[in-house]
This record gives C-alpha cells, sequence and structure tokens, in this order.
C-alpha cells in the first residue's frame, strides 16, 4: 500500500487527515446534523408551526403511502423526468465538451455560448421557456407552423410536459460540459500521441485513453446529476404549477406546497426523508456498479 | 507564503463587513416607538406604499415605521414560509398585509390583535363596507386591504370590427351565456376569416379569440356562483362541487375552449397572454381580476372597455383581497392601530386606487360623489366601470377562505379536476363527480375558522 | 487525401458547434430584445426580432425602481466571501479525504455526500432558527459563513479531480521534507488549477443567483442581493417585462464577462501529461 511510501507515520496521517477535513465535520454538525435532526423529528409529529406539535410516530409516513396518491404520482414524474434527462445530458454534455476541446478557431466563443444558459437565473429562464413553448405565441410552434408542422402543446399537454421540461434540463447543460472540460485538459499529451503512433485513429484514443480516464468525472457528473433532476423544482413552480392535472407534479413542489401551502410540515419532512433515501439507494447503485468502469489514477 | 497572507487579509475583511452590517436591532431614543410593517407587492405598490409610511412618520414625529418588503411572490408561498420563520423565531413584524389563506389559522392560534374594541371607540365600523373585517367566531381579527373582484375588459377596436355592438355595462343587466357565446363566435376567426359554426372553420388556425377567462380557484366563483352553484358551503362540511348547477358552470368554461373554440389554451404559472393578445387585438375579451387594471392603465394606445360579466342564471361577484392585521406580539398596539387605520385610509394611498389596482373598503368613497370622484373619474378606469364593477359589489360574497383546509382541496384534488376538463380528458359531470367523493373521503372537511 | 479528410471533420465539427450554439444564444437574443422593448411590443406577433422604438428607459428603471446598484454592492460583497470561502475549505477537505489514509475517512466522504440528497427546502426553517439564536439574523454572516465549512458538492468532484492525479509528486515532496499545508498549497494547487476554476465559477453562479437564502435571512430591503432584486420585478398582479428582462441582463453581464476571462485555466497548457513526460 501507499501510505508507507509517503513516510508518515499513521498517527501523524490520522491527526493531519482530521485536522484537514475538520471544517467539514463543523459544517456537517452545524448546519447539516442539527437541521436533518429537526427534519426527522419534526417527520414524526404532526405539525403547522403555530400550534403545538403533536407526536404521531410513523403515521406520516405511513399515510403518505396509503392515502396520498399524488405522493407515488410525484415520485412517478420526477423518476421519468430523472431517467429521460440524465442520460441525454452526459451525452450530449461529453459530446459538446469534446467538440469544444478540438482544434477550432474561436473555441473561447463558443465555450463562452455554451455556459450562457447556466448564468440565466432560473427563475428568468423559466419565464423565457414559458414564452417558448406557449402554444399561440411560442417561437418554437411558431417556426414548426412556418414549415407546415402542426403545433404541439408542450407544457399544456400531460404526455409533453415532463419531455419538454427535460428539452429545458439538457439546453442548460453548461455546467456539465465545463466539468468535463475540466477533465479532458487533465488526458496526458503523450497517451494520445502513443496511439498516433501505434496507427489508432479518434475512436482508439476515446475509447482507450479519453473515457478511462474521464471515468471519475463522468461518474461525478451521473451522480450529481442525477440529485438535481430529482430534485425538480423551479421549473414546475414556476411554468405549470405541477399541471396540467398533476403531470408534472415533481417531489420536491410536492414536498413544497405540503410544508408551505397547506402548513403539514410533519408530512413534508416524511416526504424529505423518503426522497434522500431513495436518491441514497440510486446513489449507492450508480456507485457500486462503478468500481467496474471506472479508473483512478491517482489510487495506486 | 505572500498570497497566504493575502488571503487571510481577505477573509478578515470579509467576516468584519458581515458583522458591520449585523445590526438586528435599529437604536431608538427613550420616547421613540419602531414599527415593523409587512408587506408585498409590484414595484409600484411599494413605492406607494412607502410613501403612505413615510406621510404616516411625518405627521406622527414619534413613531418611526421600518419597511419589510416581501418581493416576487407568486402565490403567496414565499410570504408564507417568511411568516412562519419569523413566527417561530418570535420576531413577527407589527402590522401589515397577511395572506387570506392562512388568515384563519394564524387567528385562531391568536397571533393577531383583537379589534373590536379600538374599532368601536374610533367609529370605524360603520365607516367601511361590511365585508371588509375578518371575524373568526364573532371577533375581528383582521381587515381587508382593498376591494378586488372579476371584472370582464375588451378591446374596442375588435369588436367593433366585428359588428358587435357596445356591451352592457349595468351588472344587474349583463347579456345571458347564449347571447354572449354567440357575441363570441362573431369575435373569432380562423385565418381564412371563418367563424365557429362555418363549414370549413379551422380550430387549429384561430387568429383571433372571442375570450379568455383566467383559470384559476377564485376566478372561478362568479361563474359558480352566477348558474347557482357553489364548490364548498360556508360551514366548511357541506360538498356542493358534484351539484348540477356547479358542474354545468364548469362545463359551460370548458366548452368556451373545446366545442366553440372561442377561447384559447392557456399555460399555466404566469399568465402573461391574456392581456398582451387582447391589446394585440388577438382577443375580444378578457375576463380577469379588477387589478389588471394597473397593466391596462399603463398601456398607451390601446382602448380598451370594460363589460358587465355575462349572467348564466344570476349576477354574481367575488371580493377578493390580501389582509392587514395587526400582531398580538407587538409592544405598541396604540401605534400600530394607528398605522392601520392610516394604511385602511384611501386618501393616504390614493395612487393605488386612481391606478385601478385597488377598490378602496371606505364606504364614503362609494356613496359620497365627491369621493367617488377622487378615484374613479380618470383616464384609466373606463366608462361604465361604475355600473359594472362598483356597483356589482353589492352582491360580491367573499372568497371562502374561512373554510378549514380550503387551499389542500383546491391544491390536491380541484384543481386537478378542473384542469382535466380544461383539456377535455373529462367532462365536468365525470370530473367533478369523482373528486366531490375524493373530497368527501378526504378527511379535510373539518368545517371552518 | 489527408487535407481533404481534414477540412472536411473541421467542418462537420463547426456545423454542430454552430447548432449548438444557435440554440444557446436564441433564448439570450431574446432577452436582449426584449431588455430593450416596452411590455406590449414584446410578445407581439409577427415576431420583432429588432425592435424599431428602443426603450433604453426600462434600463433605467432597473435603478429607479429598486436600489438595484446596493443589490449589486451586496451580493459582490458575498459572493467573494463565499469564493473565498469554498477554494480554501473544499481542497483542504478533498485532499485530506483522498490523500490521507485514517480511519473513518470513509464515513466523512459517505456523510458529505449524503448531504446533496436531502431537498433544501426543509432545512430552510431549522437553519433559520439556528441562526437566529446566534442572534444573526438581517446580517450576511448565514449567507457567507456556512461556505467556508465546505460544499458536498464541490467535494465530491475535488476529490474525483484528485483521484486523477498520481501520488508520485506528494511521494516526491515527502522525500524533500515537506508537510501537508506545503504540500496542497504548493503542487495540489497548481495540478488542480481547472478543477479550482470550476469550484470558483460555480459557487460565483450559486451564490450570485440564490434566492431563498437572502429571502429567508434578510428583513431589510438596503442589504437584499440581486436574485431577490430580480424577483420584485414579477409578481401575479403586475410584472413590467421589459424591466425584468433589464434586469436580468445586468445581472447575467459580469458572469458572462468573468466567464470568458477564466477561460484560460481550461486551455491546455497546464496539462499534467508535460509534467509527467
Amino acid at each position: 500500500m501507499a501510505h508507507s511510501k509517503l513516510g508518515f507515520n499513521e498517527k501523524r496521517q490520522t491527526f493531519w487527515g482530521w485536522i484537514l477535513i475538520s471544517p467539514l465535520c463543523l459544517g456537517l454538525t452545524l448546519w447539516v446534523a442539527f437541521p436533518m435532526g429537526l427534519s426527522f423529528f419534526t417527520s414524526l409529529t404532526k405539525w403547522d408551526m403555530l400550534s403545538k406539535a403533536q407526536f404521531v410516530g410513523f403515521k406520516n409516513y405511513i399515510s403518505i403511502f396509503t392515502e396520498d396518491e399524488l405522493f407515488l404520482k410525484s415520485i412517478r414524474n420526477t423518476l421519468y423526468f430523472t431517467f429521460l434527462s440524465v442520460p441525454l445530458q452526459m451525452i450530449t454534455a461529453l459530446a459538446g465538451a469534446l467538440l469544444l476541446n478540438s482544434q477550432v478557431k474561436g473555441k473561447r466563443v463558443f465555450r463562452t455560448i455554451f455556459y450562457l444558459p447556466s448564468l440565466i437565473p432560473l427563475v428568468v429562464s423559466s419565464v423565457m421557456w414559458l414564452w417558448l413553448f406557449n402554444n399561440q405565441y411560442g417561437l418554437i410552434n411558431y417556426f414548426l407552423h412556418s414549415f407546415g408542422i402542426n403545433r404541439i402543446q408542450w407544457i399544456d399537454s400531460k404526455e409533453m410536459v415532463i419531455p419538454s421540461l427535460t428539452i429545458m434540463n439538457v439546453w442548460n447543460i453548461g455546467n456539465v460540459i465545463i466539468i468535463f472540460l475540466a477533465g479532458l485538459q487533465g488526458i496526458p499529451n503523450d497517451l494520445m500521441e502513443a496511439v498516433d503512433i501505434d496507427g489508432g485513429t479518434y475512436w482508439h484514443k476515446f475509447r482507450y485513453v479519453m473515457l478511462p480516464l474521464l471515468s471519475p468525472i463522468i461518474l461525478y457528473n451521473m451522480i450529481v446529476n442525477m440529485i438535481k433532476c430529482l430534485q425538480l423544482f423551479v421549473e414546475p413552480y414556476i411554468m405549470t404549477n405541477g399541471g396540467p392535472v398533476n403531470s408534472s407534479l415533481s417531489f420536491v413542489l410536492h414536498i413544497y406546497n405540503n410544508a408551505f401551502k397547506y402548513g403539514k410540515m410533519g408530512t413534508a419532512n416524511a416526504m424529505a426523508w423518503v426522497l434522500f433515501i431513495l436518491t441514497m439507494g440510486i446513489s449507492l447503485l450508480i456507485f457500486k456498479t462503478s468500481t467496474l468502469w471506472t479508473y483512478y489514477e491517482g489510487d495506486k | 507564503m505572500k498570497s497566504k497572507f493575502f488571503v487571510f487579509i481577505c477573509i478578515f475583511v470579509l467576516i468584519s463587513s458581515g458583522f458591520c452590517f449585523a445590526n438586528g436591532q435599529k437604536e431608538t431614543s427613550a420616547d421613540q416607538v419602531t414599527l415593523k410593517y409587512i408587506y408585498w407587492g409590484s414595484p409600484a405598490e411599494d413605492a406607494a406604499v412607502k410613501q403612505a409610511l413615510s406621510d404616516f412618520e411625518a405627521a406622527n414625529p414619534t413613531i418611526k415605521v421600518e419597511p419589510m418588503y416581501l418581493p416576487g411572490d407568486l402565490d403567496g408561498s414565499t410570504y408564507n414560509a417568511k411568516m412562519k420563520a419569523l413566527a417561530v423565531s418570535n420576531t413577527l413584524p407589527d402590522v401589515g398585509y397577511f395572506r387570506p389563506e392562512e388568515f384563519g389559522n394564524y387567528a385562531e392560534n391568536d397571533y393577531f390583535l383583537k379589534l373590536d374594541d379600538l374599532m368601536a371607540r374610533d367609529g370605524m365600523g360603520e365607516s367601511y363596507l361590511s365585508q371588509t373585517w375578518l371575524k373568526i367566531k364573532g371577533n375581528t381579527y383582521g381587515a381587508y386591504t382593498a376591494a378586488e373582484c372579476q371584472v370582464m375588459w375588451y378591446n374596442k377596436k375588435v369588436l367593433e370590427e366585428a359588428g358587435i355592438p357596445i356591451p352592457p355595462t349595468d351588472y344587474k343587466n349583463a347579456w345571458t351565456w347564449d347571447e354572449f357565446v354567440s357575441v363570441l363566435k362573431k369575435i373569432t376567426v380562423d385565418s381564412k376569416g371563418k367563424h365557429p359554426g362555418d363549414a370549413t372553420f379551422n380550430a387549429k388556425d384561430i387568429v383571433r379569440y372571442g375570450v379568455s377567462y383566467d383559470l384559476w380557484s377564485a376566478m372561478y366563483y362568479p361563474s359558480v356562483w352566477s348558474n347557482g352553484g357553489d364548490i364548498i358551503g360556508a360551514d366548511g362540511k357541506t360538498v356542493y362541487i358534484d351539484k348540477p348547477e356547479t358542474i354545468e358552470a364548469f362545463q359551460n368554461l370548458a366548452d368556451l375552449m373545446n366545442v366553440h373554440h372561442v377561447m384559447p389554451r392557456m399555460s399555466g404559472g404566469t399568465n402573461i397572454s391574456p392581456l398582451t393578445m387582447l391589446a394585440n387585438n388577438q382577443l375580444g375579451f378578457y375576463v380577469t381580476g379588477q387589478w389588471t387594471l394597473l397593466d391596462l392603465g399603463g398601456m398607451k394606445d390601446f382602448d380598451y372597455g370594460v363589460a358587465a360579466l355575462p349572467i348564466m342564471k344570476k349576477p354574481a361577484q367575488i371580493y377578493v383581497s390580501g389582509v392587514n392585521v395587526v400582531f398580538k406580539a407587538t409592544k405598541h398596539p396604540e401605534e400600530a392601530w394607528a398605522l392601520q387605520k392610516w394604511m385602511m385610509d384611501p386618501s393616504k394611498t390614493l395612487d393605488l386606487y386612481t391606478s385601478g389596482l385597488w377598490m378602496p373598503t371606505k364606504k364614503s368613497y362609494y356613496t359620497d360623489e365627491k369621493d367617488l370622484a377622487k378615484w374613479l373619474n380618470n383616464d384609466v378606469h373606463p366608462q361604465g366601470f361604475k355600473e359594472a364593477v362598483v356597483d356589482s359589489m353589492a352582491v360580491a360574497i367573499n372568497e371562502p377562505i374561512k373554510i378549514r383546509n380550503i387551499n389542500q382541496i383546491w391544491g390536491d384534488y380541484l384543481n386537478a379536476a378542473v384542469e382535466s376538463i380544461w383539456i377535455g380528458e373529462k367532462t365536468a359531470q365525470v370530473a367533478l363527480t369523482e373528486v366531490a367523493e375524493k373530497v368527501r373521503k378526504s378527511g379535510l372537511l373539518q368545517g371552518s375558522y | 487525401m489527408m487535407r481533404s479528410r481534414k477540412t472536411s471533420l473541421t467542418i462537420i465539427i463547426y456545423l454542430l458547434l454552430s447548432t449548438g450554439a444557435i440554440s444557446c444564444l436564441i433564448p439570450l437574443v431574446w432577452l436582449l430584445r426584449s431588455s430593450l422593448m416596452s411590455t406590449e411590443d414584446m410578445f407581439k406577433l409577427p415576431l420583432i426580432i429588432f425592435p424599431r422604438n428602443l426603450r433604453f428607459q426600462n434600463y433605467v428603471e432597473v435603478f429607479t425602481m429598486v436600489p438595484f446598484a446596493k443589490f449589486y454592492l451586496n451580493t459582490v460583497i458575498v459572493v467573494i466571501a463565499n469564493i473565498v470561502g469554498a477554494l480554501i475549505s473544499n481542497l483542504m477537505i478533498a485532499y485530506g479525504l483522498t490523500r490521507i489514509e485514517f480511519k473513518g475517512r470513509k464515513l466523512m466522504f459517505s456523510l458529505s455526500i449524503g448531504t446533496l440528497m436531502l431537498p433544501a427546502y426543509v432545512q430552510l426553517i431549522p437553519l433559520f432558527l439556528e441562526w437566529n439564536w446566534f442572534g444573526q439574523i438581517n446580517t450576511f454572516l448565514p449567507l457567507i459563513v456556512p461556505a467556508f465549512f465546505g460544499n458536498a458538492f464541490f467535494i465530491f468532484m475535488l476529490c474525483q479531480f484528485l483521484r486523477t492525479i498520481p501520488r508520485d509528486f506528494d511521494e516526491a515532496a515527502f522525500m524533500d521534507g515537506a508537510n501537508y499545508p506545503l504540500i496542497i498549497a504548493k503542487i495540489i494547487f497548481p495540478l488542480a488549477k481547472p478543477a479550482m476554476a470550476v469550484v470558483a465559477i460555480f459557487q460565483f453562479m450559486f451564490t450570485w443567483n440564490d434566492f431563498m437564502t437572502p429571502l429567508l435571512f434578510l428583513n431589510d430591503m438596503e442589504k437584499y442581493t440581486l436574485a431577490i432584486g430580480i424577483r420584485t420585478f414579477i409578481s401575479t398582479y403586475y410584472t413590467p417585462w421589459g424591466v425584468l428582462m433589464a434586469a436580468a441582463t445586468l445581472t447575467i453581464l459580469p458572469l458572462i464577462v468573468l466567464f470568458f476571462s477564466a477561460q484560460k485555466y481550461f486551455i491546455s497548457g497546464l496539462t499534467l501529461g508535460g509534467i509527467k513526460g
């Protein structure tokens, strides 16, 4: 193993290890443990924050599965959105990063343009897309109409609303592209040259050098984006209010409604913990399977 | 090492500047009273409120008012979140706006000052519209900020082009529903000039619509009431959603979209289109809240008019508004009440009334000619506004905010059911009967405050 | 033969890039164009792409309707503080978690990632209570201090990044008698510059556009940040769309400038390969 090589004995390493991550520990205690603890405790009560909280044990957890139809619907909607968006985003972002990493003039300009969507406050871009998707006046339907294609009901139809939100999400992948770009910069030139010398094509470079070296970053983007997608909120909140007929009711939107519109803090917190467990489950799955395909140069 | 040092200096400066902004409590002298006033609204409203607050300070030198402005609140949930945080940490403001749908809950939990004695002492009860005061179990805890209701605007040019005569403005003698629909059909045209009902009419290619209704809970009530129906009874326990009259009302509205094709299907969320469509000659009529007058008044070169709401069976109107309260936790109830009275006086915030955003709650502004002229006689309020809108307040019923869980009944059940009618997925009969049963079984019908 | 193949490849790349660029640009062009129009003109059909009556008044109104300049200043202060905190704390933590073998590091790593998974909205009220207990409501501290304690988003990213850097450098430095802080500052930080640039940019963006935290913790309008400032223009009753778009443009401008100039950290020249060879 590597530690003996690093020259410090175990005790010193433990000391330094904890010192370096001390902000994390403090942070976890202050900003995470306390709110999470309070959140869990609240989930065991019935509380509207005005009157006294009533302890109800796990009743909230049971009732959201048995009595609340919208709860299961919101999970379905969110999962649909996540499994539609994440693969699309990954592929598009990787392709974009590869394109932007190639030897073209005006790279800097292109990169900035691709990143621009992420800079717009979500509130403003939601409003913008509302206009783009509008049935009568939307730019998209305007173009379709001028080509003689029938207008599509984007966010007004139960079937198209989640795909519409996915389109919005893919438009917003500037963040993911940047991270891939940073990763691509870390790929040593001599490895790429080695493939050339051996007579390989771009595809070989991609398959045998870039992909493996990028795999930790791909894992990161996948997990982080999946978590972000599971927490979809602002777009349905501003654009559709969960409609039509609750087909864009996302998990977090439902939690939000319960917490701040209906005053059911206990139920909202219970739902938040279910989301937490769900997210953790999916992440663990991805992490476990990742050992099969990720490669860490610095882990020898 | 140099860069590390630089970094530490940066951190130090920033943290200390953070502390500099830490002035939770302002310094006050012994006699001076400080009141915190919470409110929301557009920037125009913010300006008007701030002006009124500083006028109050000028008239009361020992009182200082700190405005707490909550911007950008689409549906009240931001306000509710902030209010809950303030309530839980015991840092509530003294007086100000409050969300109507949370009013009952907070009143019952004793967060507001009881106003009856103060009202009796200052003779307020008589001089304001009866619907203004909000009572829970016989005690008055708040007052509506303004009188707001539903109206129907129209585009004069569009009507002229379609050959429609000037619509009636007397709310008691408005068009019947059938008359209304036939007018709408004359206005609606597709790109080839065909009307609904014509043989070659293309419903997918409409360039001008007859009407648009704002589709959210408060806006349904007048139509439902006009047809003799209701949603939930005032007792908070009886469900009228599946009453035949209610079903008919919703079906009538849905038919405008799906059968007669005189109304466009609107996206949810921020409704930017109808007003713009109206101004762009793409819409004939627009049924919305009367506060949109603020917007309309600002549009140059647009000739709009107001018409009486069409009558299904009888004239109906809704009374909606934000609420003004004094918080019980205030340390200065007399001063807070004085501020409340000030803000309730239309003459102090006249801009908000002349611009069309609000209608007054003080009786004299309806009955006294001079007071009426103060806010009504200007370019913003179109002709006929008095007969169509102001007078209709005589039959206005308060938005049912006192029913327990009404928010959740709409949010989790009714909104989805109603939406399925709009998109033509279900008929009103099916959708409303189904949801009525669900509501009855939901356990949410717990009476009223 | 080789040349024409290379040129056709380049053309294809340009084509793809341009298509993507156009789809990214269209909404932004709309934003800019709308910021110079009156509300009525904005939604008129047929679409007005180049407005004839430019309404520069919108930009003036942004500053007169609300104290926008103050919002700018407040936001800049909060953002810089956050970036400093993020750069320092996250690198430290990521290094500790990946390069040092000590008991409990796997647990801390998992705990840290776990924090990403809880929806932020339910944590807001408890956080508010906590800060209220510290007496710091209506100050900037709740907006700044958490950044100095690490952010799982960045910790995770930096961990992944650091694991791609071979340990040879650390080993060499130890042989020369260095200790951990020195290694982090002199060796790791320069090598991880692309990732650190990403951290800085992302933190800038998060904080610049963060709406809920300032809204909950700040009471006075003079302390509000840009994110709230933009929201000020949106309300159910009346939204001056042109002015909103102008405000949005003003909000995005610094971000664009920053991003464009920070790009050199992504451009090759600092690749590990060069050093390794």
